[in-house]
């Protein structure tokens, strides 16, 4: 066969579809390197390699890439996160109050046992969707504090789909009646609250508002300290501005 | 269709280079970068053909450890990873369809498609958002039968002699929906890498 024959076969030789006596032509002509055929079939891929961008888009689950790196060594999974050692915690758990409980009664422990398994399951959860927001790559990061003469200091984290998260150190516990309250603040425009949280003992607190963030529109992330339940709008100094 | 993943992969393959060079020194980071740069196309594409999402996490994992451990016959100075890398994840999409429907007829061919070599000297920016909005719009001219094809031979490896059959048609005549859209999209193309 002539190339001007092959011609209408090089891209369903791209695919790797092509059939008989087509494909055993074309490949004889490729071996040879005839030179019209092989720029044919390059073009050919380079169509085909477009074609795979038409899709719609559909986001992976954020574990496949923990996955896939796993596999071969490069991240192993968070053991505080792991259902393995959640399990094995509630394990613990159950056991120490079955051991040492003796003047409670049962349903007592029972109780508490079910408060603590539900605690863990909820910081276990909270963990792994802070950890799927970091793992995007279009998560944009910025730090505050740095330099600052007085602490706290950290890091904003915004996803566009997944929402914003902060992590902040050297931010004491809110006094009693007073809470931390995060915002959202938009280029040019009023503080949107994104929601309540309290730091530990050791001044540590992590803070995720889920929900889409128009990351272009948003000029910074705040938190001020706030009355338990919170404020509409700011009423106090900002203790924490983390500028986008 | 969000244009994030297009302006994510746009302008990448200068970039590609580098990350292939680091791949064929098996640094395990290097894996990461690149699940970064094409995991999500590559899980939209196989997605669209096995519209399962357990299987399709199975798979893409599949192509990136293929792509990691064949990667020392890739040729980093000339090759593109982006389009080799996606003519991996069809092709084991594609392999897995076979699979679950009995149809084995030429797995080995597909995966000969793949083979590193083939993406040497490939366009560059063969990703970028120009030329897939280009196709697009020559997608949208096709007609319905056009675009069928087009899709059953792309998503689903089918012949032009296992297209007639899926479609009821006469051979003769999906051979023309076929050479007429192909001419479509090569016209346009054509024009995007000359423009």
């Amino acid at each position: 066969m002539s190339c001007d024959e092959l011609r209408d076969g090089y891209e369903l030789y791209a695919l790797g579809v092509l059939e008989d006596p087509e494909r055993s032509e074309l490949r004889e002509h490729l071996g040879r390197g005839c030179e019209v055929c092989v720029a044919g079939v390059k073009r050919a891929r380079e169509a085909m390699a477009v074609l795979a961008e038409t899709v719609p888009p559909v986001a992976p689950p954020p574990r496949l890439r923990r996955r896939i790196l796993a596999s071969v060594g490069v991240e192993r999974s968070r053991w505080w996160v792991t259902p393995m050692w959640v399990g094995i915690s509630l394990s613990c758990l159950v056991a120490a109050f079955y051991y040492a409980g003796r003047e409670h009664s049962l349903g007592i422990q029972m109780a508490r046992v079910q408060t603590q398994s539900r605690q863990l399951l909820e910081e276990a959860a909270r963990l792994n969707e802070a950890l799927a927001l970091l793992n995007q790559p279009e998560t944009k990061q910025v730090t505050f504090g740095e330099g600052a003469p007085k602490p706290p200091r950290g890091r904003v984290f915004v996803n566009p789909r997944q929402g914003v998260l902060l992590l902040a150190s050297n931010l004491p516990p809110a006094p009693p009646g007073k809470i931390y309250e995060m915002w959202i603040i938009p280029k040019g425009g009023n503080p949107v609250p994104a929601g309540l949280f309290q730091s530990d003992a050791e001044g540590a607190a992590m803070h995720l508002r889920r929900g889409p963030v128009d990351v272009a529109a948003t000029g910074a992330v705040a938190v001020t300290l706030e009355a338990e339940g919170g404020a509409p709008q700011p009423t106090s100094t900002p203790l924490i501005v983390a500028a986008l | 269709m969000t244009l994030l993943p297009l302006l994510l992969a746009a302008g990448l393959s200068e970039g590609d280079r580098e990350l292939a060079e680091r791949l064929q020194r098996r640094e395990p980071e290097a894996l990461a970068e690149l699940y970064d740069r094409y995991g999500r196309l590559a899980y939209a594409l196989i997605y669209r053909i096995v519209r399962d999402t357990g299987a399709a996490e199975d798979l893409v994992q599949e192509t990136f450890l293929r792509v990691w451990n064949r990667a020392q016959g890739f040729d980093a100075g000339k090759g593109s990873l982006g389009p080799w890398l996606l003519a991996v994840a069809r092709n084991r999409a594609i392999d897995y369809l076979r699979s679950t429907s009995g149809r084995l007829r030429n797995a080995l061919e597909l995966e000969e498609t793949e083979h590193p070599s083939h993406f040497l000297d490939l366009e560059k920016q063969i990703l970028n958002s120009d030329m897939v909005r280009r196709v697009k719009g020559a997608f949208a001219r096709l007609s319905e039968n056009q675009r069928a094809v087009i899709e059953l031979a792309y998503f689903e490896g089918l012949s032009q002699t296992e297209m007639a059959e899926r479609m009821g048609q006469p051979l003769g005549t999906v051979k023309t929906w076929v050479r007429t859209a192909l001419q479509i999209l090569r016209d346009e193309l054509g024009a995007a890498v000359s423009a």
